[in-house]
């Protein structure tokens, strides 16, 4: 595969913090391919990366060497201003604690992305109310998030990561704090959107979720063990 | 452009949401805010009090009018002689002063009480006045008509009537032709004067009733040769300050004055006036101006405090907003556009306060208040700017989170 190709290419990536004195390497020198259309699953332990590795590749953290690209944009070097923009317009998020804004309702958490992107208001209020119901949430559109499960919660989040239609989810751990049941619910929605034809990648240290995806890329200690 | 205003009435309209969440923090922001304002507002409002009070005077002083004062104002306390000035200096001052083109010698008699029929009022003061007393005092007549030579030169017995107690005596009929009695002296009103209305230092002016001077001096036994004060006009008022040094040295040489005595008389001109009412004025604006100053920076630091709380408290927030696109500027207008916005509504609610304050210190007679759209421009033009200056720091901090930090710091 060249990286006209490939979705997203990384190539040395790595990721050093600072902790006092001590220099730690997160990620030592990754290198990966994901195409578009692509259900990928990233696994490992905990502490083997697989966090730090979906904050680069979300674009949410910038790597300390190494190259990446985004849809053959090369993005390890670009401003913040730029980053956000391509957040905002490739980038669905899921995150193990849903993160909705405490304070507003479902319809206007889901509406969020928009607010940050051209679109007209009344279509955006439109899509966001259609994601709603497709989640099964068309009754709630305008619950405060602590009057939700955190099953509904995890919805109302991947209505908002699909309100801007983008290209790639990035979901981490988004089954971690629902029950079984839920979690199976939560994982059917997620490949209904790979099927949609959107790449999907999937950050879990469990085995049973990481089955739903296509393809497992694993992780230990910071490198990858085997694609 | 278009785009730009989107995103800044979004940005507003997050800023509202959030303010309204947190809405007892805000609380008390715009209560630290509003306390600020109102002083402000207190103190723009009295100043511009002071200034129309100092207009007042001067219209009513007229810019060409010196008054001189019989004695020594400074020194009246030891017990000097105030009666100095005589008919003969009123004379003279008409007859060889360059420029004069009135002098009027003035008289007055306190505390007279006046009756129609079964009505009676007392008044602080009963003036005693040569022909054209509305003329030379810039005050209109309501209705009627003013003092003619004749009346001043046979000691008529005629009156102006005050506003004041022309509604005491008559209500609002017309006094005009009717006889009132001024303490036992019957005398007939021929004119009511307009209402004046200036309060502040000394008795309301509209409480006052006049009298033809030779009519005062004769029927209330008042000295013949002296009088109290001396109300002199010049043509051209551009050149008063050199007037009122040959009317000093006129004045002086008819006095028998030598060289080193002080003078035993007293000078006065709007100007003057002016002077001291700036003294006042300035002293005001020194002292409420270093109150409303510490209240506005109290409240800046308020403002400032809770927005850091906000701030790290809303880590997680700006996070995820950031996760989501939004760019460090649209974090940053958010942030600036909640302290903005409470600032503003914290100005609303001081002028409201304000406001009433103010109403309260005219009531108690402290200040004259006057209110203008100057203390609303001025209120609102410090709110934004307390909101910009204390909130641009925290609003930064917050716009300067990577979205990874503030997403961990839960």
């Amino acid at each position: 595969m060249s990286g006209a190709e490939a979705l997203i290419r990384l190539e040395g990536m790595t990721k050093t913090y600072l902790q006092g004195e001590l220099t730690v390497e997160v990620l030592k020198g990754i290198d990966l391919q994901i195409a578009a259309g692509e259900f990928v699953a990233l696994q490992g332990p905990s502490g083997s990366g697989k966090s730090t590795l979906m904050h680069l590749l979300g674009l949410l953290d910038r790597p300390s060497a190494g190259r990446y690209w985004l849809q053959g944009e090369d993005v390890a070097g670009l401003g913040d201003d730029r980053l956000s923009e391509l957040r905002n317009r490739l980038i669905g998020f899921l995150f193990q604690t849903f993160y909705l804004v405490p304070y507003l309702s479902a319809l206007e958490n889901v509406v969020l992305p928009g607010l940050y992107s051209p679109g007209s208001a009344r279509h955006l209020r439109h899509r966001a109310e259609e994601l709603l119901v497709q989640v099964g949430l068309g009754d709630r559109l305008h619950f405060k998030p602590t009057q939700l499960s955190g099953g509904q919660q995890q919805r109302v989040a991947l209505a908002r990561a699909l309100v801007n239609d983008p290209q790639v989810l990035l979901a981490d751990e988004p089954t971690g704090q629902l029950d079984s049941a839920t979690s199976a619910e939560i994982m059917e929605l997620i490949a209904s959107i790979h099927r949609q034809g959107r790449t999907v990648v999937l950050v879990t240290h469990d085995a049973p979720t990481a089955a739903c995806a296509e393809r497992s890329i694993f992780l230990q200690d910071g490198r990858v063990v085997h694609a | 452009m278009l785009d730009t205003l989107r995103q800044l009435t979004r940005v507003c309209g997050m800023a509202v949401a959030a303010l309204w969440a947190y809405r007892l923090r805000s609380a008390f922001v715009v209560a630290a805010i509003a306390l600020g304002i109102a002083s402000l507002t207190v103190i723009v409002a009295s100043i511009d009090g002071a200034e129309r009070k100092a207009r007042q005077i001067v219209e009513m002083f007229g810019p060409d009018t010196a008054f001189v004062l019989g004695g020594d104002i400074e020194s009246r306390a030891v017990g000097q002689r105030t009666l100095t000035l005589s008919y003969e200096d009123a004379r003279r001052i008409r007859a060889e002063l360059p420029g004069v083109y009135l002098v009027v010698p003035m008289r007055a008699r306190s505390n007279v009480t006046v009756y129609f029929g079964d009505r009676r009022m007392d008044l602080p003061i009963a003036v005693g006045s040569t022909a054209g007393y509305a003329e030379v005092w810039n005050w209109p007549l309501a209705e009627g008509r003013d003092f003619s030579e004749e009346d001043v030169e046979r000691g008529a017995k005629v009156a102006l009537i005050g506003d004041t107690p022309a509604r005491e005596l008559f209500g609002d009929a017309s006094p005009l032709g009717f006889t009132i009695l001024v303490d036992k002296l019957p005398v007939q009103i021929i004119g009511r004067l307009a209402y004046r209305g200036v309060a502040g230092m000394g008795p309301p002016v509209d409480d006052r009733i006049i009298l033809p001077i030779t009519t005062l001096t004769q029927r209330f036994n008042l000295d013949r040769k002296y009088f109290r004060a001396l109300r002199v006009k010049f043509s051209d008022p551009e050149n008063m300050a050199f007037h009122v040094e040959n009317l000093r040295s006129l004045l002086r040489r008819l006095h028998n004055l030598a060289p080193g005595d002080k003078d035993d008389f007293t000078i006065l001109t709007a100007e003057e006036i002016l002077k001291f009412l700036s003294m006042f004025k300035g002293g005001l604006l020194l002292f409420l101006g270093i109150t409303a100053a510490v209240a506005m920076v109290v409240g800046g630091f308020v403002l400032a405090n809770l927005f850091y709380l906000s701030v790290s408290e809303r880590r997680t927030e700006i996070g995820l907003k950031k996760a989501l696109g939004a760019k460090s500027r649209a974090i940053l207008q958010q942030f600036l556009a909640e302290a903005v916005g409470l600032t503003l509504i914290g100005a609303l609610f001081g002028m409201i306060l304000g406001m009433g304050m103010g109403k309260l210190l005219e009531r108690l007679e402290i200040l004259q208040i006057l209110f203008s759209w100057k203390v609303f421009i001025y209120s609102v033009a410090a709110a934004v700017a307390i909101g910009l200056l204390f909130g641009l720091k925290p609003a930064r901090q917050a716009a300067a989170l990577p979205p990874v930090e503030a997403l961990k710091g839960v």
